[in-house]
């Protein structure tokens, strides 16, 4: 039974509204008639908050609802109906995207209230907002959408949007060339996910394409089918979400603004692809190979970056690095059918990872644009809200108990011991420890000792309050948001796993308190051996390493980035070129040279005819009409 | 008795076809324009004798209007065209010449 709320579809407009009329009044303006920026603050912030407000309506009506019946939906329009292809611009609130509703809309808001300090002065401050609204809006549609294609608009426009803000500082190339590259690893990603869609389609599509009808019609597949769309649709989320082999983009999308990197690049867009699979869980569930080969891609994914993050110097590359980092965490989780853990990830992963990188924000906005975390070092009595909210998220991050992350993260490793993969949990643990490490790493070098750079220190500032208010709700955030899912050997009720229970389909392997314990001991213990580690080594100050070995190599990412271009872009651009050298003017250019030929010569001969003179046109059409008339008694006869 | 209303009408057509291609005057090739109309009037009264019918009169009544409006607009196209060019030629007016 279905609940229809035409509000659903006002919750995607609002921000899109707000988008257009931002830009549009971003457009108008000059240099003298420009509006102020708390107008264009204002404007932007109406949006997310509203939306909020409706994500909070969603949750309690679909609270209200029995368990079974907890959905809501609203069909706005047919957008297009080609043969058996009938595609509703709807839209469907299910517990899962009401969650995602949450705290998206949640994190948004504080990322727009926060945004309007770091970006005050900015030359276009209202294009930025009106990429920001149009984000939200986007956003929204991927997570309302009620079918694939419905999702797939707003995972374009995501991507768009992403695109838009990492070469925001267009004036530099190297920003430019950034966002190209989100742009195109994202693209190969999109290939993933329309073939996945259209295999879908050709498969079941015909008797309705939305989530409910394709889930309703699941059991009519082959093995084979739903294991090549999972793969497909999971090469769009390793796009989407950062994974291996498509990761390269997300460090290079920190060229952006840090308020972007939080909500796009961090909280919301990157986990897009998790949501995914988790909402494609009525698929992933029957083809447990290809969760498994999502679960150790995730894995993989997650101790690559977690060696990365150990050497990189930049604070935003570290936080970029962790990101990709936990995304894989999450692909852990829910390719071993724990969707509901890795959900769980995502949430509590949104707070205190937009919280770190507005921190970050609040650092850089400080030292006036420094990243450089070997030119920071005791600026925690300079930042102490910065350096507080920092400490609480950092601590969420490294899975320290009791914060928000370590509930979370546990949940994952503990089920991918009970589930039987110790490879996978062996991993994670180790990767749990490499978190705390480079996560400490940083607040140390950033917070502690004593200042590097001495001019720097002295001009650095506490960020105003429009700035550090966010950061303090959203360390609340990732102090608390693990209690809502606490695991029933701590006396929790798992809250958060029986609402979005009805959404997924989910697998709950049974395991003795024993596996519990061993895995929660062993996440503390790696806890505690990363953090000391990095005390030992950062602790009171350090001096810039010099990095050799294998050291130098990982602080150039495995020189992953200059393999794909030795493999990829090289070949490709070589083709171009022979196409351009060789095939376009040896073969090609010959028939298409002719075709002009031709008509130059046809051109000369029909020129004899037109003499410009009126009565000899008038010949033309005398002889002409004649001989219509004949024709026309011929075939009358 | 229709057959000589037609032929003549042919024939006046063909005249005024004739004038058009071949002479060069602007005046007569509107007069040879107005002939080819008055000749289409003919067929078309001979015909609505033969049907016993209003409805070719009528036809030729508007053809009569427009020839009427038309011989107007022409009328001052070609005093512009005189005063720009000083002649009535028709070869000089050779502009659409590919």
């Amino acid at each position: 039974m279905e609940q229809s709320a035409a509000y659903l579809g006002l919750i995607p407009l609002l921000p899109l509204a707000g988008a257009t009329i931002i830009g549009l009044l971003h457009l108008s303006s000059c240099q003298t008639c420009k509006l102020s920026e708390r107008t264009y603050g204002i404007l932007a912030c109406i949006a997310p908050i509203l939306t909020f407000l409706f994500a909070i309506k969603v949750f309690l009506d679909l609270h209200g609802l029995p368990v079974e019946a907890r959905q809501i939906s609203y069909q706005a329009f047919t957008w297009f109906k080609v043969g058996e292809l009938d595609i509703a611009m709807g839209f469907f609130a299910d517990p899962l995207s009401s969650l995602m509703l949450l705290f998206v809309t949640f994190t948004a808001s504080l990322i727009h209230i926060y945004s309007i300090g770091y970006m005050a002065g900015d030359q276009t401050f209202g294009k930025f907002f009106a990429y920001l609204n149009l984000f939200l809006g986007m956003m929204l549609i991927l997570v309302l959408g009620n079918g694939p294609v419905v999702m797939f608009v707003g995972w374009e426009g995501v991507g768009l949007c992403s695109y838009l803000l990492i070469s925001y500082y267009s004036e530099d190339r190297a920003n430019v060339l950034a966002g190209n590259k989100a742009f195109i690893v994202n693209r190969i990603g999109d290939l993933g996910f329309v073939l996945g869609m259209a295999f879908l389609f050709w498969a079941i599509g015909g008797s309705g394409f939305d989530y409910i009808s394709l889930k309703a019609n699941a059991h009519l597949l082959s093995s084979t089918t739903i294991s090549l769309v999972c793969l497909l649709l999971f090469l769009g989320a390793t796009g989407k979400s950062a994974q291996i082999p498509l990761y390269v983009w997300l460090p290079d999308a920190m060229a952006g603004p840090t308020p972007v990197s939080a909500l796009i690049h961090a909280a919301t867009m990157v986990t897009a692809g998790v949501y995914m699979v988790a909402r494609f869980s009525f698929l992933y569930s029957l083809v447990p190979t290809v969760g498994l080969i999502v679960a150790w891609t995730g894995i993989l994914t997650a101790l690559v970056s977690a060696i990365y993050g150990m050497y990189q110097d930049d604070i935003k590359k570290v936080l970029a690095y962790s990101t990709v980092s936990q995304l894989g965490y999450m692909f852990a989780g829910v390719g071993l059918a724990a969707y509901s853990a890795g959900i769980f990830h995502v949430f509590t992963h949104a707070f205190f990872k937009a919280l770190l990188f507005l921190g970050a924000g609040s650092v850089i906005y400080a030292l006036h644009h420094e990243q450089n975390i070997w030119k920071m070092g005791g600026l925690r009595t300079k930042l102490p809200i910065t350096y507080w909210t920092m400490l609480i998220g950092a601590l969420a991050l490294a899975g320290c108990p009791p914060f928000s992350g370590f509930f979370s993260k546990d949940e994952i490793l503990y089920l991918a011991l009970a589930t039987g993969n110790p490879g996978i949990w062996l991993i994670g643990v180790l990767v749990a420890g490499m978190t705390a490490y480079y996560t400490f790493r940083m607040i140390f070098l950033v917070f502690h000792g004593s200042p590097r750079d001495q001019g720097l220190f002295d001009h650095a500032h506490e960020a105003p309050t429009v700035m550090t208010v966010p950061l303090i709700i959203l360390a609340v955030g990732a102090l608390f948001a693990g209690v809502l899912n606490l695991p029933a050997i701590f006396g929790g009720g798992q809250v958060v796993s029986h609402w979005l229970a009805p959404s997924l389909a989910e697998l709950h392997p049974e395991a003795s308190h024993e596996t519990e314990i061993l895995a929660i001991g062993a996440s503390v213990v790696a806890f505690f051996i990363g953090i000391t580690i990095a005390y030992r080594k950062f602790g009171s100050g350090a001096e810039v390493p010099v990095f050799t070995g294998f050291a130098s190599f990982a602080y150039h990412t495995f020189r992953i980035n200059e393999l794909y271009d030795l493999l990829l872009v090289r070949p490709y651009k070589a083709i171009g070129s022979a196409i351009e050298y060789f095939f376009e003017p040896q073969v090609t250019d010959g028939p298409v040279q002719l075709t002009t030929w031709f008509y130059r010569a046809a051109g000369t001969v029909f020129k004899l005819l037109q003499v410009g003179y009126v009565r000899i046109y008038a010949i033309y059409m005398v002889i002409g009409l004649s001989l219509m008339s004949l024709l026309l008694s011929q075939s009358l006869k | 008795m229709i057959l000589d209303y037609l032929v003549l009408s042919i024939v006046l057509f063909c005249l005024g076809i004739l004038g058009v291609i071949s002479r060069r005057n602007v005046f007569t090739v509107f007069m040879s324009i107005e002939l080819m109309l008055n000749a289409a009037n003919l067929a078309f009264i001979a015909l609505s004798r033969l049907h016993e019918s209003m409805d070719g009169q009528v036809l030729a009544m508007l053809v009569m209007a427009v020839a009427a409006a038309e011989a107007a607009l022409a009328l001052a196209v070609v005093i512009l065209l005189h005063k720009h060019t000083g002649k009535l030629d028709t070869n000089v007016f050779s502009l659409l010449k590919g």
